[in-house]
C-alpha cells in the first residue's frame, strides 16, 4: 500500500484528470481526447468484440475488471474519414500498417468499436493468419473441386459473427436460394440467421455458409439500409503463402481455400456502402522477415496490386504524451508496484528501455 | 695411485675439453635428438625451457662409457679394466636407464635433473648395488673420478685443483669405511672448492644448487670468448643473407632476421628461437677466486660471501666518511648541506637484482641489512657527497599511470554539442558520437536500438551510464559496432558511450563512473581450450575403465 502525502495525491489527481481520464465510452472523440483512455463497458465488449482483441488486452481486461483504449491519432484519423465518406462510391480500403507493437490491433479495434456503437454491420475477421496455417482439417469442397474448405475455422468464425451482429441477421434476407446437400437447402427470402445456423449445425458447409453471408452482404449494402464495415486483422495473410499441404503433400496457395477466396472477393472495390479497413501484421505473417512492416513488403506484388489503391494509415510509438498517459494509466490501476517505478528516473528509465513502444512498455510494466 | 688417477683425470678433461662446439653448446639445451643433426650458424642457439642452461648434461658416448664408473666385485681385479659393464654405476636418475643402448654411433646427450631436486633421503633408499659396501679406498681405486659433468673443466682448472683435491682425497680415505663415502661426498661438495676432481657418488648436501655461488665458472673465459666471436660471425652471415650490411647490423635487425627465417606460432616469446649476444645467454658467473697456488684473491672469501661483505665495507666506509664530513663541518661551525636527495621517484634495488649485481646468493636478512645501511647513509645530512655511489643502488621508478585527458566537447554544424568515446568488450569494437539536447534516440549502425538489440538485458546496459548520470533522455546517441555477439556489442557500446559521456560531465562523477566499473574495458575474453580436454575447463567424460 503506498502512503502518499496530501499533495502527491492532489498531483496524482489532477495528472490524472489531464490525461487519463476514463471519458465515457461515447462515439465522438476529437482531437482533444487524444492520449486518454475510454473504457469499454463489459457487456459491450463481449458483445461487440466476441474475438479480435489481442490476448494480452484481453489478459489486461480481466486483471483490471474494465477495457480501457487509448484514444491515438490514427483511430482519429479513421474516424474523420469514415465520418466523411460518401457511401455512393465504392468502398475505400483504408490499410493500418507499423512497426511489431505500436498498436494496430488496437486502432482496429478501436474503429470496430466505434463503428459498432454506430451501428454498422461488422464483418471482423480477427486473424486472416490463423486461416493460412495450422489447419487440422481439410476438405475439398463440395462447391467446387480444386479449392479446399476449412471447417473449423469457419465455424468458429460463424459463431463469433452471430454473437456479434443479431440483429442484421434478423433483417437480411437471403436472396437465392441455396442448396446445401441432398436434403438441406435455404429458401430465398429466409434471414441471414439461417445461414448461420446452417453453417453452424453442418459443420461441413460451414465455409460455404461462410461464402455465402460474404456475397448477401456485398449484394444488399448498397442499398443503404445498413453500413458494413469490413475489419480484417493481417491481411497480407490473403496474398502470402500457406504453410498447409494437401494430401499429395503439394503447398496450398491462398486461393484455393474457399474462405480465402470469398475474403478476398469482398476485399475489392467494387461494392459501395461500407469501408474497408485492414490490417497489416508481421507477427502471424509466414515467410515475412521480422524487419518487415511497410505494405509493399509485406503484401507482396499481388497483395499490393490487389488493394491498390488504399489510404494507408501508420501506426507509431507512443508520443511523449502518449507515454505519459499510459505509464499513468498504470499507475492509477496500481499496476505499477515498485517504488522507483513511481519516481521520475523510472519513468525515464521505463521509456528508455521501452523505447515508447507500446508492445514493450506493456511487458516491461507486467514484473513491475 | 693417485697419479694414475689424476692422468686419467687429465685424459678426460682433455678428450671433453675438446666439446665446446657448436654441438656441446647445444648440448647444454635439452634438445631432442633430432635437433642435434641440425647445426646451423655456430652461434645459434636454440631455445631453452629454463633461462639457464640444463646443467647437467651427461655423454654416454662409447669413450665416456668406458671411463665411467662401473661398479665391479673387488675379484674381477684392480682398476685398469673398464670394460663397459652391463650395470653402470650411472649416477641415481640414470639407474633406469638399463643396459646401454647399442647406438654407438651417436652421442646421447641425456639431462639428469638438475641437483637442487632432493635426493631420495640423503642417500640410504638410493638404490644401491650390492658392492656399495666395499672399502672407500677400493672405491676410488676402481672409479676414476672424471666425468663429463656440467661442471664443464677445462683444462685450465684441472692442474691446479687436482693436486689440492688429490691431497684432500688422501686424507679422508684414510679415515675410510663407510664414512668415506659421505666424507668424499662432503669433500665434494665443499662449497666453492676446485670441481675438477668430482665423484660421482655424493650426497645430498651436494647436489643443493647454489647458482651464484656455484664455484667457479661452468663455461670459461675462452669458451665464453668462442662463443662471442662465433656470435659475431654468425651475425656477419646473416647480415649477409638478409642482403643488409653487416656493419650496421644491430641487435633489432637481428631479431626481425630470425623473426623471418624462423617463424613460430609459439605463444611465449622466450619459446622462440632467437640470437642473442653470448653474454645475455650464459649468465655471468664469478671467475675462479683464488690462484694458482689455491690461496684466494679477496680477503673475505673464507666468509662465503666475499661480494656481499665487502660491498657492507665499502658501504659503512661512505658513512663513515660523511660521518666525518659533518663533523668537519660542524667543526667549523658552518651549517650542515640541506639539499637532500630526491627518493620520490626511485627505489633500491630488489634482492633478486642485488643477486645479480653481486654474482653471490643472498638471504633475506643480508639484503634488508644493506637496505638499512643505504638508508641510514641516505637520511644523514651530507649524504650528497656519496650520490653517485647511492646511484648505483637505486632504480628510476617509471611514470605512473598516464593522467587520462578528457576531451573536450565538439560542436557539429547545428551548434549542438557532442563528443565521440569508442570502446570494446571481447571482440566488438564500437564507436559513439553522444549529442546534446536530445531525446533519447539511440541509434545503431543505421538502425533503432529497439530492432537491433530486442533483447531486454542489452537495452538495460545501454542505459547504464545514462541513468547513473541522472541524464537519461536527454541525449541522442548514433553508435557503429562490429564484431562479437549482442552482449559483447551491447558491453563495447556501453563503455564508448560512458567515455563519450566523460566530457558532458564534472571530474567528480568522472570519478563516481570510474568506480561503478563503467570506464573500465572488462578483460574476459574466451578462454583457450587445453589440449586433452574437451574446453577450457570441461574435461572428458570420466570413464571408470
Amino acid at each position: 500500500v503506498q502512503v502518499l502525502r496530501w499533495s502527491e495525491v492532489e498531483r496524482y489527481q489532477a495528472i490524472w484528470s489531464l490525461t487519463v481520464c476514463i471519458l465515457p465510452s461515447q462515439a465522438n472523440h476529437t482531437e482533444h481526447h487524444e492520449g486518454r483512455h475510454y473504457s469499454i463497458p463489459l457487456e459491450e465488449v463481449k458483445a461487440v468484440f466476441p474475438h479480435g482483441l489481442p490476448y494480452r488486452f484481453q489478459q489486461q481486461v480481466k486483471t483490471f475488471n474494465e477495457a480501457c483504449l487509448m484514444v491515438r491519432k490514427p483511430a482519429l484519423e479513421l474516424f474523420t474519414y469514415l465520418r466523411n465518406s460518401n457511401f455512393a462510391h465504392p468502398a475505400v480500403r483504408y490499410v493500418i500498417y507499423g512497426e511489431r507493437g505500436t498498436g494496430k490491433t488496437m486502432t482496429l479495434c478501436h474503429v470496430v468499436h466505434y463503428c459498432a456503437k454506430q451501428g454498422w454491420l461488422v464483418l471482423h475477421i480477427p486473424d486472416a493468419h490463423l486461416w493460412v496455417k495450422n489447419c487440422k482439417e481439410l476438405m475439398q469442397s463440395s462447391y467446387k473441386k480444386e479449392r479446399l474448405d476449412q471447417p473449423l475455422q469457419a465455424s468458429t468464425w460463424l459463431k463469433n459473427f452471430k454473437t456479434s451482429n443479431e440483429h442484421f441477421l434478423k433483417e437480411i434476407k437471403t436472396q437465392q436460394k441455396y442448396v446445401w446437400g441432398k436434403r438441406e437447402s435455404t429458401e430465398q427470402g429466409r434471414p441471414l440467421g439461417e445461414v448461420v445456423e446452417q453453417g453452424l449445425a453442418r459443420v461441413r458447409s460451414a465455409s460455404d455458409a461462410v461464402g455465402v453471408v460474404l456475397k448477401e452482404i456485398k449484394q444488399q449494402c448498397h442499398l443503404g439500409s445498413f453500413r458494413v464495415l469490413v475489419a480484417v486483422d493481417g491481411v497480407n495473410a490473403l496474398w502470402g503463402r500457406t504453410t498447409l499441404k494437401k494430401e499429395d503433400k503439394s503447398p496450398v496457395s491462398p486461393e484455393e481455400l474457399t474462405l480465402v477466396y470469398n475474403l478476398r472477393k469482398m476485399m475489392m472495390n467494387n461494392w459501395n456502402g461500407g469501408a474497408i479497413v485492414t490490417t497489416l501484421s508481421q507477427t502471424g505473417s509466414l515467410f515475412k522477415p521480422s524487419s518487415a512492416y511497410l505494405p509493399h513488403e509485406l503484401l507482396g506484388k499481388e497483395g499490393f496490386d490487389a488493394l491498390d489503391p488504399f489510404v494507408p494509415v501508420l501506426v507509431p510509438n507512443y508520443s511523449q504524451r502518449e507515454f505519459e498517459s499510459c505509464y499513468h494509466y498504470y499507475l492509477h490501476r496500481k499496476w505499477l508496484q515498485h517504488e522507483q517505478a513511481r519516481t521520475e528516473a523510472g519513468k525515464e528509465e521505463l521509456r528508455f528501455l521501452s523505447g515508447s513502444n507500446p508492445q514493450q512498455l506493456e511487458r516491461l510494466a507486467g514484473p513491475l | 695411485m693417485c697419479r694414475r688417477v689424476l692422468s686419467k683425470c687429465s685424459l678426460n678433461t682433455s678428450r671433453l675439453g675438446a666439446v665446446p662446439t657448436a654441438l656441446g653448446s647445444l648440448s647444454r639445451c635439452p634438445t631432442p635428438l633430432w635437433v642435434q643433426t641440425l647445426s646451423l650458424t655456430p652461434s645459434l642457439t636454440l631455445p631453452c625451457p629454463s633461462s639457464m642452461p640444463s646443467p647437467r648434461v651427461l655423454s654416454l658416448s662409447p669413450e665416456s662409457r668406458a671411463q665411467r664408473l662401473p661398479l665391479r666385485s673387488p675379484r674381477e681385479g684392480a682398476a685398469g679394466r673398464h670394460d663397459a659393464s652391463p650395470q653402470p654405476a650411472l649416477l641415481g636418475a640414470e639407474q633406469t636407464q638399463g643396459p646401454q643402448p647399442p647406438l654407438q654411433h651417436l652421442h646421447l646427450h641425456l639431462h639428469l635433473p638438475p641437483p637442487a631436486l632432493p635426493m631420495p633421503g640423503a642417500g640410504q633408499r638410493h638404490p644401491r648395488p650390492p658392492s656399495w659396501r666395499r672399502s672407500a679406498q677400493a672405491r676410488l681405486r676402481l672409479c676414476p673420478p672424471i666425468v663429463g659433468t656440467e661442471a664443464f673443466p677445462g683444462p685450465c682448472c684441472a692442474e691446479p685443483g687436482a693436486a689440492v683435491m688429490a691431497a684432500a682425497l688422501r686424507r679422508l680415505l684414510r679415515a675410510g669405511g663407510r664414512r668415506g663415502a659421505a666424507l668424499v661426498a662432503a669433500a665434494a661438495a665443499c662449497g666453492p672448492g676446485p670441481q675438477t676432481l668430482r665423484l660421482i657418488y655424493t650426497t645430498t648436501a651436494a647436489w643443493k644448487k647454489n647458482v651464484a655461488a656455484s664455484g667457479p665458472e661452468k663455461y670459461t673465459e675462452a669458451f665464453i670468448k668462442k662463443q662471442i666471436e662465433e656470435f659475431n660471425l654468425g651475425k656477419r652471415h646473416l647480415a649477409n643473407m638478409m642482403g643488409e650490411d653487416p656493419e650496421t647490423f644491430t641487435q633489432e635487425d637481428i631479431d626481425r632476421a630470425i623473426a623471418y627465417l624462423f617463424p613460430s606460432g609459439l605463444f611465449d616469446k622466450r619459446a622462440r628461437p632467437m640470437m642473442k649476444h653470448p653474454t645475455e645467454i650464459f649468465p655471468e658467473q664469478r671467475k675462479i677466486q683464488w690462484g694458482e697456488d689455491g690461496r684466494p684473491f679477496h680477503f673475505l672469501f673464507y666468509t662465503g660471501k666475499q661480494s656481499y661483505y665487502s660491498l657492507m665495507h665499502d658501504t659503512y666506509e661512505k658513512l663513515l666518511n660523511v660521518q666525518k664530513h659533518q663533523d668537519q663541518l660542524a667543526a667549523q661551525d658552518l651549517p650542515p648541506q640541506k639539499e637532500k636527495k630526491n627518493l620520490v621517484g626511485s627505489r633500491w634495488l630488489t634482492k633478486t637484482e642485488l643477486e645479480e649485481m653481486l654474482l653471490e646468493k643472498l638471504s633475506d636478512d643480508d639484503y634488508s641489512r644493506f637496505i638499512q645501511l643505504l638508508q641510514k647513509l641516505v637520511m644523514m645530512p651530507c649524504g650528497n657527497i656519496e650520490e653517485n655511489y647511492i646511484k648505483k643502488f637505486s632504480r628510476e621508478i617509471s611514470a605512473q599511470l598516464q593522467k587520462v585527458v578528457i576531451e573536450p566537447l565538439k560542436y557539429d554544424e547545428q551548434g549542438v554539442a557532442f563528443s565521440t568515446g569508442e570502446g570494446r568488450r571481447k571482440t566488438s569494437r564500437a564507436t559513439v558520437a553522444v549529442y546534446d539536447n536530445g531525446t533519447g534516440k539511440i541509434t545503431v549502425n543505421g538502425i533503432d536500438v529497439l530492432h537491433y538489440f530486442p533483447v531486454l538485458q542489452d537495452r538495460e546496459q545501454l542505459l547504464f551510464p545514462f541513468q547513473f548520470l541522472d541524464r537519461v533522455g536527454k541525449h541522442d546517441m548514433v553508435c557503429t559496432v562490429s564484431g562479437g555477439g549482442r552482449s559483447s556489442q551491447a558491453g563495447a557500446i556501453r563503455l564508448a558511450s560512458a567515455k563519450a559521456l566523460r566530457s558532458f560531465v564534472t571530474e567528480k562523477e568522472v570519478e563516481f563512473m570510474r568506480q561503478a566499473g563503467l570506464l573500465t574495458v572488462d578483460p574476459r575474453v574466451k578462454e583457450r581450450k587445453k589440449p586433452g580436454q574437451e574446453g577450457a575447463r570441461r574435461k572428458f567424460t570420466w570413464k571408470k575403465r
